[in-house]
């Protein structure tokens, strides 16, 4: 400023300063104030930032898709579109004058377009909120007519903020078909049942990856980063279930279900081989496309969730393990008592009373004398250990909810005597239909116990494979020799004078066993005299089984036999299965001769304690004295149940027990002279 | 080189050095790291609405090219010549003010602010600033010692001021008509205008600002919700509320360039609050950096008004370097809500053609002043005449007097 006076110059440059001063302290503020905001409450508002993110976005990537084991599609996500709205943005440039009318215009129009009540739309909008629902699943014609308000071409003004976007709704093309072991998925997109939600997270997707990719109006933006749209989609399960096996599976079901009036069942189907699952079938069964119309028992997938006494089916590995331990060996007959023999208080009955039977014939038979002996012979620490072995007693890992563990042990105390005998023969334990298919799997598959598979494969949108599940062998249960000859004694089932011939399949030695176990009644918490559970499981073709099939029919009411019931379930199954596997049939088998057994009628067991007197061993009690070899009952009460059971045997009295504890009181009454064979009942109470 | 060098000399007999290094450099830097922001902030909004992530991108890197072209152009102009354009650049800008305001201006989120030059939008209050800044150096300097006086000193300026604000007020730009009245009162300030004036004028305009803020509905919204952000954060602090959130998720060190995520909630984040964008990106220290720079280019024009050859130099270069500073200031205040929501941007880095341009131009007129002048005799002795000093003096004067 060399044409001003040094001290004007001067003063300018004072107050220049004074001024570079008052801005000085302005950018104090703005820097005091960014260390504010960005360094003592950083984390706060980047935390509200991330929430605010989280909460506007409320559609999480496409679901995966479930598919069998041939590429047919179980589940399914289609994307509808739905409408909703921003009415902040919509009024952003709305003047509060013209509020009240545009209000109006904006509710009629779009209550128009999209067929909802005028009033409705107008509360929605009158809220002024960032973001409010308007209309799920719309039609083609409804988004079209949205685009057309959108360009206010329709006649009115054009409206802002308003939002069409695709949300998944999940989709079951086969309707009820594995509808339990699928489960199904809630609004929200969470699967809540079954394969759907113990995948849930697989199948979702990564939600958190697209978080940042929502804009304020709460659309959906890829950044350069995702422009591959299949890499935000979940990943794609493939499961081993085959669809047409899966169909047999649960049509047979449903028509014995039906026919034998039975209240629930299941069917699986697994390959022994490899421990894949083909079928998993529960009835009653519901249709996950609209699970709000199912009632919570048509959702349960029986095969895993329920447990139920497997009776007669047990004994197959009974008699491996005893063949294992050396208790008998494979062509040993074994005295089987005429068809009764007493255990501690309880009397075992066969249905087909002998008095030598092979094992074979034991099995075919189902004769609970001699799996009693057998297991009593093992002793109740190695039988217990051997059904262990076969997986009963714990979850076979299966990837689905609610599986239950089954029950070997009550309160896990060791099996008293009589507990041994029962279990033995498939009562007072609990298994589950899957565990009964994987333990005789195990029996086809020379011992080896396999852990089920269901899930076969996992793969992102792309295709490129993230987890597979390879054939796993949890352990031998026994040798493959024991295995071999125990299938060829199941053979025996399904031939000649076996149980289960009604299994068999034409044209294949077919391997099985049937049940028919008695159930508690839960009122009473007593074995009841007409609830059943009827079953089978076997393989086929016996010599290289292709499938194991377990069937599970519980309280059938017209008749109660697993032979009867479940067999035939088995065989139209396996015939369909084979046909759908693609097996060619075999030569006609060997049929084995057994000649020494008459009756061909179902096998069946009792334990003595809840049952009526059985007519034929219980005569009217006589008190004359005429009757030759007639005796004199003697006094037991004051004695304890096995004192009072052997004294009367002994004598040749057949006592039935009622309660537990000390005998009180007995009838007939002590003194009275009766015919051998007499049924004296001892009513005992726990001594106080 | 040299022709150019001696057509600058022409008009004086000195001899003109090279531009003030540092301030170029900043300057361009800080439009190349504008252009990198833009892109940042804006390829989602892009993508959106014109599908090209780089739709801005290009623009703004054309802005930049075009800016950094005239920022170079004018460095080489004598500002002294400026003087003879400040009334017909002052005249056109108010012109083009005016047509804005009677309804050839083009509506955008409820202000018209632009008007359409073929096919590009130009936003004249941006112009008005500089040519408000050009026209009171000038004004004051030819006044000198009346500027203290309240007709000749005071009044006219703040008519024309009051002018320019009130056709600000009418568009609406309200932070464009506070950054005019801020550069009105501090170059009469400057300049030694009475303090008894300033002071009175400053009440004035208070009073007519609490006024104006009353009487329209939206300011009210926006200062009601400028005092309580977080009640209406959903409603008419949207903005600002956004704003302090993307800010302060940056914490110290930022997400990353590119790797803020608040641009999907922040409306015109590589306009008005692209500042926010930075705070975000890169943190606590991004911001310190900003900041930083905006003081080194203040710093250095306040420096070239201090060593400028003539008051009006000093007066040109301390109007454009308080233009830039209080305007990045005030930008950056509002994005951290300390000051409620205007329409202002930050100088050479938020996205638009107008103000890149503008504040291009200004730069340059500001790097010319930086030129240090010496007496061309000193250089080459030989050539030149002895009476030098004199001369240009009354050259001086009468190209004054030629332009008032």
């Amino acid at each position: 400023m060399k044409n001003l006076s040094p001290r004007r110059a001067s003063g300018i440059r004072l107050r220049m300063a004074v001024l570079c001063g008052l801005m000085g302290i302005g950018l104090g503020v703005v820097v005091s104030a960014a260390y504010g905001i960005q360094v003592e409450r950083g984390q706060e508002w980047r935390e509200l930032a991330e929430k605010q993110r989280q909460r506007r976005l409320h559609i999480s990537p496409r679901r995966g898709t479930i598919f069998d084991r041939n590429g047919a599609t179980l589940a399914d996500s289609v994307e509808v579109p739905s409408v909703s709205v921003d009415a902040f943005e919509m009024f952003r440039n709305v003047s509060d004058q013209q509020f009240p009318q545009f209000l109006d215009n904006a509710s009629q129009r779009l209550a128009k377009a999209l067929s909802l009540d005028p009033d409705q739309v107008r509360d929605k909008l009158a809220r002024r909120r960032r973001f409010a629902s308007l209309k799920r699943r719309v039609t083609v014609a409804e988004v079209e007519a949205i685009r057309k308000l959108e360009r206010g071409e329709d006649g009115g003004p054009r409206l802002v903020g308003l939002m069409v976007e695709g949300e998944g709704h999940r989709y079951f093309p086969n309707r009820e078909l594995a509808g339990p072991m699928l489960g199904f998925v809630a609004p929200d997109g969470e699967g809540k049942d079954g394969i759907e939600l113990t995948l849930n997270e697989q199948l979702r997707g990564h939600v958190e990856e697209v978080r940042g990719l929502r804009d304020r109006a709460g659309r959906l933006i890829f950044s350069e980063g995702i422009k591959n749209e299949k890499t935000l989609a979940g990943y794609n399960v493939h499961l081993t279930i085959d669809k047409g096996i899966q169909f047999a599976a649960e049509r047979e079901l449903e028509a014995a279900a039906h026919t034998f009036e039975a209240k629930s069942g299941s069917v699986v189907v697994v390959n022994p081989q490899t421990g894949e699952i083909l079928a998993m079938a529960s009835y009653p069964s519901c249709n996950p496309n609209d699970i709000a119309q199912s009632s919570l028992e048509s959702r349960r997938n029986r095969a895993i969730t329920d447990q139920f006494e497997p009776g007669s089916t047990m004994k197959v590995f009974t008699m491996a393990a005893a063949l294992a331990h050396k208790v008998i060996t494979p062509t040993q007959p074994m005295y089987c008592e005429e068809g009764a023999m007493a255990i501690d208080n309880v009397l075992v009955r066969d249905t087909h009373p002998s008095a030598w039977l092979t094992p074979t014939q034991v099995l075919a038979l189902s004769s609970n004398i001699g799996a009693s002996k057998l297991g009593l012979g093992l002793g109740d620490r190695n039988l217990y250990e051997a059904l262990q072995r076969f997986g009963f007693g714990k979850q076979t890992g299966v990837p689905l909810p609610g599986e239950t563990p089954g029950v070997l042990r009550p309160r896990d105390r060791p099996w008293v005597q009589v507990e041994t005998a029962a279990a033995s023969f498939g009562q007072g334990i609990s298994v589950t239909t899957l565990q009964m298919a994987m333990a005789t799997a195990a029996i086809a598959n020379r011992g080896r116990l396999l852990r089920p598979i269901l899930v076969k494969r996992i793969t992102d949108g792309s295709g490129a494979v993230v987890e597979e599940t390879p054939t796993e062998v949890l352990r031998n249960a026994v040798s493959a020799n024991v295995a071999r000859v125990v299938s060829e004694m199941m053979v025996a089932v399904t031939e000649g004078e076996g149980t289960g011939t009604e299994a068999a399949v034409p044209g294949f030695r077919t391997a099985g066993k049937t049940a028919t176990a008695q159930k508690t009644d839960p009122a009473t918490g007593k074995y009841s005299a007409d609830l059943y559970t009827a079953s089978f499981v076997g393989f086929v073709p016996a010599d290289n089984p292709r499938i194991v099939v377990a069937v599970v029919l519980d309280e059938p009411m017209i008749s109660h036999a697993g032979g009867a019931v479940a067999a035939p379930v088995f065989r139209r199954v396996c015939q369909a299965s084979l046909r759908v596997l693609g097996v060619v049939e075999e030569q006609g088998p060997p049929v084995a001769q057994m000649e020494d057994v008459v009756d061909l009628a179902e096998e069946n067991y009792a334990i003595m304690l809840p049952k009526p007197p059985i007519p034929a061993l219980n005569p009217v009690v006589s008190t004359s004295g005429s009757d030759q070899g007639a005796k004199t009952v003697v006094d037991v009460t004051g004695l304890p149940a096995t004192s009072a059971l052997q004294t009367l045997m002994k004598q040749g009295f057949i006592p039935q027990m009622v309660g537990s504890g000390k005998v009180v009181r007995q009838h007939p009454a002590a003194g009275a002279v009766v015919p051998p064979g007499t049924v004296v009942q001892l009513y005992l109470e726990p001594p106080t | 080189m040299s022709w150019l060098r001696k057509r600058m000399g022409a008009a004086d007999q000195t001899q003109v050095g090279a531009v003030d290094p540092v301030l170029a450099a900043t300057i361009i830097a800080l439009v190349g790291f504008g252009i990198v922001m833009v892109y940042s902030a804006s390829a989602i909004e892009a993508t959106v609405r014109y599908h090209d992530p780089e739709h801005f991108l290009k623009r703004q890197f054309m802005f930049g090219i075009a800016g950094l072209g005239v920022m170079g152009a004018v460095s080489y102009i004598d500002y002294h010549r400026l003087r003879r354009l400040t009334y017909p650049v002052l005249g056109s800008v108010t012109v083009l003010m005016i047509l804005t305001v009677i309804g050839m201006g083009v509506r955008r989120g409820g202000a018209a602010r632009w008007l359409t030059v073929g096919p590009i939008l130009i936003q004249p209050a941006e112009m008005a600033k500089l040519a408000l800044v050009v026209w009171l150096a000038y004004s004051l300097a030819k006044k000198a010692d009346k500027v203290r006086s309240f007709t000749v000193g005071f009044i006219p300026h703040v008519l024309m001021a009051g002018g320019l604000i009130l056709l600000c007020l009418k568009q609406p730009d309200f932070g464009s008509a506070v950054v005019i009245a801020f550069l009105t009162f501090a170059l009469l300030f400057v300049a030694g205008a009475r303090m008894a004036y300033l002071f009175g004028g400053l009440i004035a305009v208070i009073a007519i600002g609490v006024q104006l803020v009353m009487s329209q509905g939206y300011r009210m919204a926006r200062l009601t919700a400028y005092l309580d952000i977080a009640k209406h954060r959903q409603g008419s602090a949207y903005q600002p509320f956004q704003s302090v959130m993307s800010f302060g998720s940056g914490e110290i060190t930022g997400l990353g360039l590119g790797k803020g995520l608040q641009v999907l909630y922040l409306p015109e984040a590589h306009n008005d609050f692209i500042a926010a964008i930075i705070g975000e990106e890169l943190g606590f220290i991004g911001v310190l950096g900003l900041a930083s720079v905006f003081l080194l280019i203040v710093a250095r024009g306040v420096r070239a008004a201090f060593r400028a050859s003539d008051d009006f130099g000093s007066y040109l270069a301390f109007g454009i370097s308080s233009m830039l500073g209080i305007q990045a200031l005030v930008n950056m205040a509002v994005a951290m809500a300390i000051l409620p929501t205007k329409g202002l941007t930050l100088p050479f880095i938020s996205y638009g053609g107008s103000s890149l341009l503008v504040n291009a131009a200004a730069a340059g007129v500001l790097l010319n002043i930086s030129r240090p002048r010496t007496q061309r005799q000193e250089v080459e002795p030989a050539r030149t005449v002895p009476e030098d000093a004199e001369a240009s003096e009354i050259l001086m004067v009468s190209a004054q007097e030629g332009a008032g």
